[in-house]
This record gives structure tokens, sequence and C-alpha cells, in this order.
């Protein structure tokens, strides 16, 4: 048929999605990684509370965003009820909430020894009730003594949420650019780059203890290869939209001419952190603020590309 | 079986929207936001210098027999009946909008808690809406249920808009779909949509 | 976010090919069913069927209620399934119609002009009946306000649903001043040129052609009364098109209808007469016709004569009855003067009368002609390449279009609805009359069909006449141009009125033509003198003819007329003491009246009678029946007449005889029940009255009991008589019995324009035969001499979704539609490349000037190919002033902004695109 082609972009799922999807893949990965360096490399109290904490109020304001922007505020009831993962097994939203809701469940209980050993937290007076009450000491004990168990149950429901934001958009086959197996894959490298910035940013800012110094080696090093994964999935997509679909080739054109996207985010979002990481493992930096600068622009990029990609996703309708 | 799907017939739509108001008042839709049908005749110009053509373009929830929206849904709101049609349930439906993302043909529209307001004001004691939700285009189930086709295609005044049953095949529909005639929109997203056109072009010039 | 991306929004054409063949799995719904268990209150459903009345295609309606814990509401309206006019189908405004009934803005009790507010300031204080009753009994009293100075100003719904009360309203207060909207726009000037060919006559159209049958369909200035969207019509030409009919449209943009062309000719405006006579002159050159038709049922054999002023007239023995001569002989025979068959002459011999007469024939000395001789020899000049000149349409389109068109059968050229436009149009349908009749396909399968309510009427009329019968209810029981020709004489003769007075406006181009100016012949309803009538220069019997009192009913003359301040300042002028308004929503003559009473909207109205069924092929009547009581303090139009008429006259007995004499609706039961229903019924007591006594004469005619027909009515809407098949088979005109002209044939030879010549008028378009008349949009300038960068002709049409300039723009759903297609329905339609010339982009502000009359307005562009590069389109529909139309004022281009005052000379038709625009950006 001859057709008349409409191409559009939609005003559905804006920024308050591309918060959603951030804050969501940041705080999911930040947490697995902590929990991670805490349960294999080195057990370390500050990082995951540091790490617990921002992944659970990350997530929180994450959902805060999708759930305000719901129609019928009401009817949330419906999904967070695990067994929608039996109903609705193929809707990403609901293993997403799922996920989110036991990665902060379980990721809240591994932190939960390291509150009650944390001075600091004791004092503030919600915490301290609750930790005074025995079922709460309980679980604690309980949490002690299978800290790996829970380590991984909120890893997994971590990665879980990491992957699902990637995953959320790649259902939509209507647009080329979300609808294609580079997305879960670019969304999950991208929330543990941003992971590592974050973390990096906090062990050079609130935890700088010298004794953390292999962690951040190695974090740098991470998040040059993931840096690197990025870049590879980009020109990958490059290539993919360039010669795509009718949406495709849209969704090509408003991101690979829109300086926004060439240099806010693949410029200063991924080369120039890129670059002075690089930098960093090959000779080191004599000051701590080009890894800072580095972290900043890493986590900025990070909203960049959801920003950009909620946006550049284009319809074509065939009328 | 029964496997309702429509036919459009672009050589016969001439583009007067009785559709589009015969949809509203059956199915009580926000017509306060001139954004918000169910279903929408287009009236585009196409083709090139003097070999120019006006096109209206009736479009509507496809009812699709692989629905995206449906496989997104995460309350469940989105079910596809065994006789084809998709549907929205109003109160299971929280309004997330991924199935408004999921679908490739620009089928759903928002109704919010103002809306509902509104609607209770317009249509009155009669109006039959409780929540906010996601909506589109029903097929007009509740009609159909009664034997009766939809609104839009019952007011079709170009008989452009055809109603029919795929599973019976001496359905004038369910032929023109097997000949080939009637072909079905973006089917390479592989959505298998119940909405079939005849196209307008080839018979010109 | 400060940022974001721009939105896409963008088109291309792609022309793609070979998506794949529809492979269809069933896939097993995932996900669980999720049942529908919503406890409600219980809701009974009924049903009432009524007709709709936002055109006069008059489609039969079902209008569904619902009736929860009391509060009845009307839900749904839709096509009467057991209609055979419109099929079970509406239209988008037959569609949203119950949203008139529960639209917020309605008048909801009558209105009296605000203390001290002047008339153009829409300030009313709300009144009652009883208040305004006496308000407008005091005005009339005290400044005592004669009869004949009181005019009635009628929309269509007045007409088609009321004109049972509105004429004998007149005749019985001797009001004989009456206009009707309809008539100058749209019935009067282009209907009438049909008619002259047909005979036929109705209120609002009386044709409609078997589309569902064509071969091939050919559309000239067609959109609203096709596809834009007269549903009756619609409905049959989809089925026609799917049937595989070939059609052509002429329009200078590609409109609704021609959209759904096989070719859509992007004619020149005003030139579609050349091309028609291009197309008359190569059916009559090429035998491309019907002969044996066309012998036997029109006059073209009849013979004409020239006299000594070289006018044509028809040669006839000494009773005046037309001659032809036998075909291949030189035998002049006479044939009956009345009579639809000219094959048997009046001795009664069979005979073939000849199309051509033979060379040198003579009658008396005189060299004659047949009417098909001297109607070529008129157009003789009038080939294809002397067509292609004046439309702009190539010589071999136009021989193309032609041939096909007459070897095609059957083939349809849709005698047009609207006329006004040119001065020229009345004669363009005149043509497409005679083109059809070529075809022999009049009432005839796949050609034009009268109603079944014009073949009865007919049917009944003549068998008085043979019967030699006193007509015993003109109104009711006369046909076509005889109905016509009654009504003219009523109002356009003084000596029909105690006062001795006609009507103002026969009484001004009476006074306009003894002065040798410009004048109109037959100017039935219409507005020309209405200005002079209300300022003193209308004189009778040397003094001043007055118009000081108006009652507006169903119509929005500021609107609908041209142009718009004639009306306004007329409506304000010093001498018009008194403004009475009826309508159901506050258009923008609403500010001009001094009362406004409110009307019951059509689903809230059981109907005074029983009506025919419209165009209906089919014989049949149907009512409306109320679907809910009336939500407001609204009265019904015979009850307000019946109340105006104590004021003007205190004579109700009179005006209740001539209901009788001129409709045949009897006095003393009315009267009667009208007792009773006045306990019952608090408003629309006459109504009610009227109502009960129609239905049981309408049953007694039928043939039937009151009980029945009120009980089919109200089960099905629709009282069947008889199908098209069965009235054809006995009433067919031509073939079977005359057709309402002065001869009975379908006419060629105008016998009234004849009169009209002998009149005195002697332009072109008073021609007895088939001429060009050019359409005069420059002065002194032809129609393809080359138009200047910024000027253009001027077009306008109807949009799917309005009616006419009427409230219904105001309609929530038609609106949130004119909404959706905003740019398409509320701009200024201009071609890319006259825009860019003028450096004016899609969406801009633009500047329209007329060149002729001055007039100035604004618009917005909508750059589109879809409109001829030589022509600006509007959609007539947009405009409202008065803001009390919450939604709908402020938006588009008024029509009556940019139009003037100018009139054709037969019936004042407006000549309402006859001048050019300049166009500037603003
Ligand atoms: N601008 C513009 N002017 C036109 C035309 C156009 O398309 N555009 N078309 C021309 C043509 S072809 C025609 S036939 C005429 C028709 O002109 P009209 O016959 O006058 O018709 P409308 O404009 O539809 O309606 C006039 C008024 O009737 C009122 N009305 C509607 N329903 C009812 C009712 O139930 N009762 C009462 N009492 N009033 C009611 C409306 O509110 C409106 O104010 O207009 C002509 N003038
Ligand atoms: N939607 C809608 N439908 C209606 C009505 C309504 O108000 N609204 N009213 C009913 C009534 S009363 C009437 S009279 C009919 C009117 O029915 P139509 O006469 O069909 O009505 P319009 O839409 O006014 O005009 C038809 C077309 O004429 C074109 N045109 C303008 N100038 C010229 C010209 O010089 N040459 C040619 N060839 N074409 C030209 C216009 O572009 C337009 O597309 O519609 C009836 N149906
Ligand atoms: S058209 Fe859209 S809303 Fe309708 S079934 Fe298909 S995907 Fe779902
Ligand atoms: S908006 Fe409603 S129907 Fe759509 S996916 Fe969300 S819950 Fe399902
Ligand atoms: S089938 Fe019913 S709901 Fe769907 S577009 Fe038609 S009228 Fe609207
Ligand atoms: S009702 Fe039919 S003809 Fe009219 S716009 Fe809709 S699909 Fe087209
Ligand atoms: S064509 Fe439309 S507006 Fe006219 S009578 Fe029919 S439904 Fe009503
Ligand atoms: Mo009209």
């Amino acid at each position: 048929m001859d057709v008349t082609m409409t191409y559009a972009t939609q005003g559905i799922w804006t920024w308050w999605i591309a918060i959603y999807l951030y804050f969501g893949g940041l705080g999911a990965a930040t947490l697995a990684v902590t929990f991670l360096t805490d349960m294999y490399l080195k057990p370390h109290r500050k990082l995951v509370l540091w790490g617990a904490g921002s992944g659970v109020v990350l997530l929180a304001l994450g959902s805060l965003m999708l759930f305000t922007h719901l129609l019928d505020h009401r009817a949330v009831i419906h999904i967070l009820n695990p067994l929608v993962l039996i109903n609705q097994p193929t809707a990403w939203i609901a293993w997403g909430t799922q996920f989110i809701i036991w990665m902060m469940a379980w990721g809240v209980l591994y932190a939960l020894p390291y509150v009650s050993e944390t001075p600091a937290l004791q004092r503030l007076p919600v915490i301290r009730q609750l930790l005074a009450q025995r079922l709460v000491r309980g679980i604690a004990g309980l949490v002690a003594r299978h800290r790996k168990l829970v380590g991984w149950l909120a890893v997994i429901n971590g990665v879980g949420v990491a992957v699902y934001t990637g995953l959320l958009l790649q259902s939509f086959p209507g647009v080329a650019l979300w609808a294609n197996p580079g997305v879960p894959l670019l969304f999950t490298v991208s929330a543990f780059s941003t992971a590592m910035a974050f973390l990096l940013l906090l062990m050079y800012t609130v935890i700088r203890d010298a004794a953390d110094d292999v962690i951040r080696g190695l974090y740098e090093r991470i998040d040059l290869v993931l840096i690197a994964s990025k870049l590879v999935i980009l020109a990958s997509l490059f290539f993919y939209l360039q010669r795509g679909s009718e949406s495709a080739m849209r969704s090509w054109e408003l991101l690979w001419t829109d300086l926004g996207w060439l240099i806010g985010f693949i410029g200063f979002g991924l080369l120039v952190p890129f670059f002075l990481e690089l930098r960093g493992v090959i000779t080191g930096w004599a000051t701590r603020m080009p890894i800072i600068a580095a972290s900043v622009f890493g986590l900025t990029g990070g909203y960049l590309l959801r920003h950009y990609f909620m946006y550049a996703g284009v319809y074509a309708y065939p009328w | 079986m029964t496997h309702y799907a429509m036919v459009i017939d672009l050589n016969t739509c001439v583009g007067c929207n009785a559709c589009m108001a015969a949809c509203a008042l059956e199915n009580q839709t926000p017509v306060w936001d001139e954004h918000k049908w169910r279903t929408y005749v287009h009236d585009n110009e196409i083709g090139f210098g003097e070999d120019t053509h006006r096109r209206f373009f009736p479009r509507l929830c496809n009812h699709c027999d692989n629905p995206p929206c449906m496989t997104v849904c995460p309350t469940g709101a989105t079910t596809k009946q065994p006789n084809g049609i998709v549907k929205v349930d109003q109160n299971l439906c929280m309004g997330c909008r991924a199935c408004a993302m999921a679908c490739p043909y620009h089928a759903r529209v928002d109704v919010t808690y103002a809306d509902v307001r509104r609607g209770r004001d317009f249509y009155g004691s009669d109006y039959r809406r409780r929540r906010p939700s996601v909506d589109k285009c029903s097929f007009c189930d509740h009609r159909v249920a009664k034997g009766q086709e939809p609104a839009c295609v019952e007011t079709c005044v170009g008989s452009a808009r055809l109603f029919g049953d795929l599973d019976e095949p001496r359905d004038p529909v369910a032929r023109m779909v097997a000949s080939g005639v009637a072909r079905p929109l973006l089917p390479h997203i592989g959505t298998r949509p119940s909405v079939y056109y005849i196209d307008d072009l080839r018979w010109r010039g | 976010m400060g940022w974001s991306l721009p939105r896409l929004s963008r088109r291309a054409f792609l022309k793609t090919t070979g998506y794949g063949t529809a492979g269809l799995s069933l896939l097993s719904p995932a996900g669980g069913f999720v049942g529908q268990a919503v406890g409600r209150d219980q809701v009974i459903e009924e049903v009432t069927y009524n007709i709709c009345n936002f055109c006069s295609s008059l489609c039969n309606l079902k209008v569904t209620t619902h009736n929860r814990n009391g509060d009845k509401r009307i839900v749904k309206v839709d096509g009467n399934p057991h209609s055979t006019l419109n099929r079970g189908k509406l239209c988008a405004r037959g569609q949203a119609g119950l949203r008139q009934t529960y639209d917020n803005d309605r008048i909801k009790t009558p209105l009296i002009r605000v203390e001290g507010s002047r008339r153009g300031e829409y300030a009313f204080r709300a009144a009652t009946w009883e208040e305004a009753w006496d308000y407008i009994a005091k005005k009339t009293q005290e400044r005592e306000i004669k009869p004949w100075e009181w005019t009635m100003v009628g929309g269509w719904t007045s007409c088609v649903f009321y004109m049972n009360w509105a004429v004998p309203f007149a005749m019985a207060n001797e009001v004989p001043n009456i206009i009707a909207s309809p008539m100058q726009h749209c019935v009067t000037t282009g209907h009438l040129g049909t008619d002259l060919v047909t005979g036929n006559f109705n209120i609002h159209d009386e044709i409609l052609p078997d589309f569902d049958n064509a071969k091939y369909i050919l559309f000239v200035a067609n959109n609203a009364s096709i596809g834009g969207v007269s549903t009756c019509r619609m409905v049959r030409f989809a089925q026609g098109r799917k049937n595989g009919a070939k059609v052509v449209a002429l329009d200078p943009r590609c409109s609704e209808t021609a959209a759904k062309a096989d070719e859509w000719i992007r004619i020149r405006p005003g030139t579609d007469l050349a091309f028609m006579l291009a197309l008359l002159r190569t059916l009559m050159t090429d035998n491309l016709y019907d002969a044996q038709f066309v012998e036997r049922h029109t006059n073209l054999p009849f013979l004409l004569t020239r006299d000594e002023q070289g006018e044509w007239r028809l040669v006839t023995d000494d009773e005046g009855r037309p001659m032809v001569v036998a075909d291949g002989t030189n035998d002049l025979h006479a044939l009956p003067a009345f009579h639809h068959d000219n094959r048997r002459d009046i001795a009664g011999q069979t005979i073939v009368p000849a199309l051509r007469a033979p060379q040198g024939l003579t009658v008396d000395g005189r060299p004659v002609a047949t009417v098909f001789q001297a109607q070529l020899d008129e157009i003789a000049e009038c080939t294809p390449e002397w067509a292609a000149e004046i439309t702009g349409v190539p010589a071999e389109t136009i021989a193309r279009i032609a041939r096909e068109f007459g070897t095609t059968r059957p083939a349809i050229v849709d005698p047009g609805w609207h006329g006004a436009r040119f001065g020229n149009v009345l004669m363009l349908r005149r043509v497409q009359a005679m083109v059809q009749t070529l075809t022999g396909g009049i009432d005839s399968i796949g050609g034009w069909i009268n109603s079944g309510e014009v073949h009865h009427k007919a049917a009944h009329m003549y068998q008085a006449y043979e019967k030699g019968k006193e007509i015993a209810a003109p109104m009711a029981d006369l046909a076509g141009m005889h109905f016509a020709k009654m009504v003219i004489d009523a109002v356009s003769n003084g000596d029909n009125f105690s006062h001795g007075r006609p009507g103002w406006t026969w009484a001004w181009n009476a006074q306009e033509k003894a002065a040798g100016r410009f004048n109109v012949a037959l100017p039935v309803m219409t507005d020309t003198g209405l200005r002079e009538s209300v300022e003193g220069q209308v004189l009778w019997q040397g003094e001043p003819y007055l118009t000081r009192a108006l009652v507006i009913n169903a119509a929005n003359p500021v609107r609908h007329y041209y142009p718009d301040t004639y009306w306004k300042e007329t409506l304000s002028h010093e001498n018009m003491d008194l403004v009475v308004l009826v309508d159901v929503l506050p258009s923008d003559t609403a500010p001009y009246a001094d009362v406004i009473l409110p009307n019951s909207t059509y689903l809230e109205r059981s109907e005074p009678t029983v009506y025919g069924n419209g165009v209906n092929h089919d014989l049949a009547v149907t009512t409306r029946y109320a679907a809910i009581d009336p939500l407001y303090d609204t009265e019904e139009i015979a009850d307000i007449l019946l109340r105006l008429t104590e004021i003007i006259s205190g004579n109700t007995d009179k005006f209740l005889d001539w209901v009788e004499m001129l409709t045949g609706l009897e006095a003393g039961p009315v009267k009667a029940v009208h007792a009773r229903t006045r306990e019952t019924h608090e408003r629309g007591a006459f109504t009610a009255a009227c109502r009960e006594v129609s239905i049981n004469q309408t049953a007694a005619r039928i043939g039937t009991t009151p009980q029945r027909l009120d009980m089919v009515l109200r089960e099905r809407g629709i009282y069947l008589e008889e199908d098209k098949h069965e009235v054809l088979s006995h009433w067919s005109m031509p073939r079977l019995m005359p057709v309402p002209t002065p001869s009975g044939r379908l006419e060629f030879y105008s016998g009234l324009l004849r009169s009209l010549r002998d009149a005195g008028h002697a332009e072109p378009n008073f021609n007895v035969l088939a001429t060009y008349i050019p359409a005069e949009c420059r002065v002194g300038l032809t129609m393809s001499d080359p138009l200047p960068p910024d000027e253009f002709y001027f077009t306008y049409g109807k949009s799917p979704t309005v009616s006419h300039g009427s409230t219904n723009s105001n309609n929530p759903v038609l609106w949130a539609i004119n909404q959706f297609k905003d740019e398409i329905y509320k701009g200024v339609w201009i071609h890319p490349e006259r825009a860019e010339r003028l450096g004016i982009e899609h969406g801009d502000r633009i500047w329209l000037t007329n060149t002729k009359s001055g007039q100035r307005t604004d618009g917005r562009a909508y750059v589109t190919r879809l409109v001829h590069r030589d022509a600006l389109f509007i959609y007539s529909s947009f405009g409202v002033e008065n803001k009390a139309l919450s939604r709908t004022h402020g938006e588009g281009t008024a029509t009556s902004r940019l139009i003037p005052y100018q009139v054709e000379p037969v019936v004042a038709g407006f000549r309402s695109q006859e001048f050019t625009i300049k166009v500037a950006k603003a």
C-alpha cells in the first residue's frame, strides 16, 4: 500500500521516566557493587551503608516519579502483589517493581548488621527505636549468619533492576531505537558504569580512606572497560539505526545531529571520563580532581543517555 | 471460534468524521480534549505536483493478535479476549502507559482524574466510567455482544468500515482479508493486526 | 528540565510495495481473563424515533434514552435502521446532534433585552413567557405596528417542518412578507434551474439520484450535497463506487467528494457552465442521447420560430397547443398542451416527432426549427476547445469526459444543490438537468429518481385536474412548479390582502423596474428591498411601505446572508421597532433581537404533523417523537405562531381556517382537541392538538387506523406506503405521467422564462434556451485573463461537521473534531506556488480584501496543492462572533464578512463568489 508516513516522537514517557530509569539503574548497580565488594573484596561497613542507603533512596525517588505520573494511583496495588509475576510474566514493569521491592528489602537487611554497628545511625531516633526491638535484633543476627545469601539476593534483584530498565524499553516494538537487543545491554553497562562513577565520587569525597586505594583502582579499571563497552554498543547502534527501518533512521537523524547527544553525552559523558580514567590507570593523577570530574561527567552522561533515549524514540505511523 | 476484525476501505471513506462522533458518544470519550479519541480520521495530502490526492485515513486500535500493549501491561488490565478483542479494564489499569509506549499504532489515550470529573458533568447520570485509566477502542464489545455492529461501523456513511469474523469463511470481511485485497498496517512489526485496509490509490488514474 | 529535544512531527510520502500477505495465526491470548463485574444502578433503556434537524437530508433517527434513578437522558442517536432513506446511517452532525439538547449555552428561558442596551449587544434578562408575550404585545400596540410592517424570516427548519403553519400565519395575519434563508442561497438559485427542466419544486430538493446503480457519475460543484455530507446520497454513492462506477468531479479544490472521484477536474471557479455547455453540445452533435426518450418526453421536438424582435416563440395551433413535425415528413401535428408523451397528437394519431425539422420548413410563412435545433444553434460555438480556454481544463479532457458520459449508461450528472456563487448557476443547473434528460435517466434505475412524495403529490394533482376538481389543500396537494406558482401568487399579489399590499420585495422590485433600474423578476422570499423597506424607500401608493418588526425563526441572517453589515445595520435601524427571535442557541443574530423565544430542540419535540420521507424514492411517512421532556422552559413553533397571531391580528380562528384551506388540516377537530390539550399541556398544547388531528387524517388517507399509524411510527419511525419499484411502476415521470412543468414534458425551452422575458427581463439569465453567461469576477475582464500575483478567485463550501452558518459549530463533539482538523477546516486554502510568491507560509495570518467591495477580514493560511492555483477556498462554517456560543466564537473566517450584496436578476440568487480577493501577509 502506498502510505503517508508520519514520524512522531512521544510525549508520554518523558524526563520523569528518564529519571526513573536513571535512578533505578544507578541505585541498583551501586548497591550490587558495594555488596559484592563487601562480600568478596573487603568487608566495608561504610561502603555498604552508602551503597545500600543511596540504592534505596535512589530507587524510592525513581519509583516515586513513576508513581506520581500514574493515572490511577490506587490501582498500583495490583503490581505490588508478588503474584503479579505469575499473572503478568511478560510485563517487565511487573518484574521491575518486584526487583525493586525485593532489592530494597534484601538491601536493607544486608545492611542491618552494619547499621547496628554504626553509632552515628543509632543516634537517629526512628532507627534507634527500631534497632531496640527484639525482632529487628533477631533479624540482624540471622542476616549476619547468612550474609552471603542475603547479599546475593540483594545483588540478584539489583542486577535485575539494572537489566530491567533496558528490557522495558526493548519491549516497545514500534520504536527501533528501543526495540533492539543492544538496549538492555547498553542500559545495564551504563547502570554499572554510573555506579562506578558514583562510588568513585563517594570514595574520593566522603569515604576518603587511603586503605581503599585498591578498590578505587579496581573501580576505575572496571569503569574503563564499561565505558569502552558502551562505546562499542553505541557504535553498533549507530550503524544499526543509520541503515535501519523508517523509525530507526529518524532516531538516528535526531541523535546524531544533536549537539547535546554528540558533545554532551558521547563527548563529556563517555570520552572525557574515559580518557581521564585511562590516564589515571596508566600514569595516575596528582590530585583527585580529575577522577572526581570524570565521575561527575560519567553520572551526567548516564542521565543524558536515558533522556535522549526517551525523546529520540520515533514512531513511524503509516498515515 | 470467532475472531472479530475490521476492514477499512479507503476507496469510500469521505472523511466525514461520523465515526469519530459516533464513537465518542457511544463510548463516552473525553471529547473536551480534541486529542483524545478512540478513533481518528486523518486528512492527508499525498502525491507530488499535479498528481495530488486527498486521502482520508481512519484509524483505531488494531486489536492485534500479538499485542505488545498486552505483553507489557503489568496490572493485567489489558487482555485479549478469545474473540480477538483487546480490552482494557478500567478497574485494574493504573495508567502507567507502558501500553501506549508499546503500541505502534498510537491507539491509546489517557483518561485522567480531571477527565473523569468532566465526564460526570458532561455525560451526566449515564456516565459509565468510574476510574481514570488508559483507554482505547474496544471494538464496541458491548454492542457486539448484543449482536450489533460497532458504532463507527454502523454509522459509516461510506460503508468504508466493515466489521466481521475472520473465522467465518463466508463473511465478506474474512474473504477480503483472505484474498489479500485488505492488508494490515506495519505487518513487519509482528503485531498481527485485526484491522485491515483496502488501498485507494491503485484504483485511480 | 529546561531543555529537551525538539519534538519530531514530520510527514513524508512513501511508496512501499509488497506488504506481506495477511498471514493470520490465531494466538491464544495470554494473560488472565478478567471478567467485568461492576454493580450498577438499574438502567431502563428506551428507543424513540425522530428526524435529524441539521440539514434537509432529513435523516431518520433512532434515539436511545437511559433512565437511571429517574433521570432520563438521551444517550445516543443513530440512524433509524428501518429507514431506506439513510439506511441506518448518520453523518457526524447527526451523530453529535444530541449534544445540541445538552449544550450548556442553550437559550433556556425567554429573554428580554436589558433596558438601555442597544441591538448588537448580547444583553438580556431572563423572563417568563407571559412577560415576553406582554413585551411583544405592548410594543406592537404602542408603536402601532401594522400587519404588513411585519416580516418573517425563516431558516430551512421553519420551511421544512413548519411551512404548514408559517404560510397560513402570513395569510391570516395579512403579513405578506417572508424571507426564507435557503431561497437565495440554494432552493431558487440552484434548484430552480433544475426545476425549469423537470418541473419540480420542493422546499429542499426533490431528486435523489440512484447512484447505487449508476455506471458513470459526474459531479459539478458538489460536496456537502454528497460526501460532505448528505447521508442519503452518500450511502448510495458509496455503493455505486463499490460497484465500480466511474466518478468525475468538477471542483476548484479537492473536496471530500472529489477525493473519492477517479478524476478530480480542477476547474477554474465560475466556469462550469462552459464545461457543461460543451458537454451538452457534444451529446447533441454526436447523437449521444436517448433519442426515443427525448422525442417522446421532452419539448425538444416542439417547433419554434423567431418573432419580429428575434425572440424564440413556440409554434402553436389556435388553441395554443405546441406543434411538432413528424419524423421524415413535413407534416405538422399539434400536441396536447399538457401531456407526458409526444407520440400522440391531438387527433389521437400516433406519430414520431422529429428532433430535427427538415431544412427550410416554414409555418405560416415563418421559418421554424425544433427546440433541439434552436438549442444546438444557440450553443454552436460551445466546443470543447472553446470551453478549454474558459475553464482551464484541456479540450481533450472535456471531449473525453463528454464522450464517456454520453456512451456509458446509466450515467448521472448530479443536479447540484447549493446554488448562489455566480449569476450563471441557475443556468448551470438547468444545463445539468438537460444533460441528464438527454441520457433518458429521469425516473429510471441508475438515473435521477423523484422522491416518493413528489410522485404521490403529482399523481393526485393530475387526478384532481382530470376530474376538473378544485385543489382542496394546495400546500399539501400541489406538486412542483404548480406549488411554487401558488406560493408566489399568494405573496406577490396585494389583492390577496385587505390592505392591498404585496410583499415589500415585490413592491420594491416593481418600483425599481419602473425606474429602469436593476430588479429581480421572481424575488420569492428574498431580502431584496428589506433595507430599503426599513429605511422607508419602498413606496406603496406614494406612502412608505415600512418594515418595522421582524420575527426570525431558526435563521441566522447575520452569519448566513451577505454581507453581515447589511443585516447588522438593518436590524439596528431606528425604524426597526421590534425584533423577535426564535432559536435554540444564541446565534450571531441573537444580539440584534429585542426578545428571544426559546424553542425546544428537535429531540424534545413531538411535531405538529406527519411528514413525507424527504427525498426517499420509497413513499413513506414519518414524524418526530420527543425522546425526553423539554429540559428548559421552551415552546413549540406552532404554538408560538398561534400566540403571535393573537397579538398581531387577534384572529386565531382565521389562522386555523387558513391552515385548513392551505394544508387540509381540519380546523374544527383541531379546535376541539386544543380545548383538551390546553388543560394537559403547559406548553405545546396547540402543537399536540394539530398532531393528534394530523395523525387521524393521515391514517384515513393511508387507509389505516390512527392507532396503528401511531404504533408503527413509534416502533419503526417510518410508515412505508409503497417502495420505489411500486412507485415507479405506476407513477414514473415522464414515462407514465407528466412531470410538473407547465407542459408536462421535460423542458429545454422554458415557458416560464418566456413569460419573464415578455415582462421585460432581457438579461441572458432569462434566455428561453440554454446559453452561456460568463461570470464577472472582475469588471471588464474574463475569467481566463491572468490574475495579478496577489489576487485570487474566491470559493467556499460546507464542512462535513457543521451546518451552514448554524450554531452547531458550538456542539462540543463537532467542535472537538473541528479542533482536531483545525488547519484544514478553519484555514484559508491557498496553493503553495502562489503562497510562496507572496511570502506566505502555512499557518501565517493573512489579510483578505474583496477587490469589488473593499470588505476586509483575516484568516490563517492553509497551504495546499489541493486547491486551484487561481482560487482561495474556505469552509463556510465558521466565524461566529457571539461569545455566548462559548466554544466556537472567534474561530475561522466568516464568509459574510467578505461577500458583498450582489444578486442575479431571476430570483435574487447571491453572486457570492463573483469577485476576487487580494491576499497579503498580516
Ligand atoms: N456562512 C454560511 N452561510 C450560508 C451557508 C453556508 O454554508 N455558510 N449555506 C447557505 C445555504 S445552502 C442554506 S440552505 C442556508 C441555510 O440557512 P438556515 O436555514 O438559516 O440554516 P442554519 O444556519 O442551519 O440554522 C439557522 C438557525 O437555526 C437555529 N436552529 C437550529 N435548530 C433549531 C430548532 O430546532 N428550532 C429553532 N427555532 N431554531 C433552530 C440555529 O441555531 C441557527 O441559528 O444558509 C446559507 N448561508
Ligand atoms: N455538512 C453539511 N452538509 C450539508 C449541509 C450543511 O450545512 N453542512 N447543508 C445541506 C444543504 S442545505 C445544501 S444546499 C447542500 C449543499 O451542498 P453543496 O452544494 O454540495 O455544497 P458546498 O459544500 O457549499 O459546495 C460544493 C463544492 O463546490 C465547490 N465550488 C465552489 N465554487 C465552485 C465553482 O465555481 N465550480 C465548481 N465546480 N465547484 C465550486 C466547493 O469547493 C465545494 O467543494 O448541503 C447539504 N448538506
Ligand atoms: S493497536 Fe495498539 S493498543 Fe491495539 S492491540 Fe495493537 S498494540 Fe494494543
Ligand atoms: S496503563 Fe493500564 S493498561 Fe496500560 S500497561 Fe499500564 S496498567 Fe496496563
Ligand atoms: S469499534 Fe467502537 S470503540 Fe472502536 S473505534 Fe469503533 S466505535 Fe470506537
Ligand atoms: S464514517 Fe466512514 S466515511 Fe466517514 S470518516 Fe468515518 S470511516 Fe470515513
Ligand atoms: S445528512 Fe447529517 S445532518 Fe443531514 S439530516 Fe442526515 S444526519 Fe442530519
Ligand atoms: Mo442549502
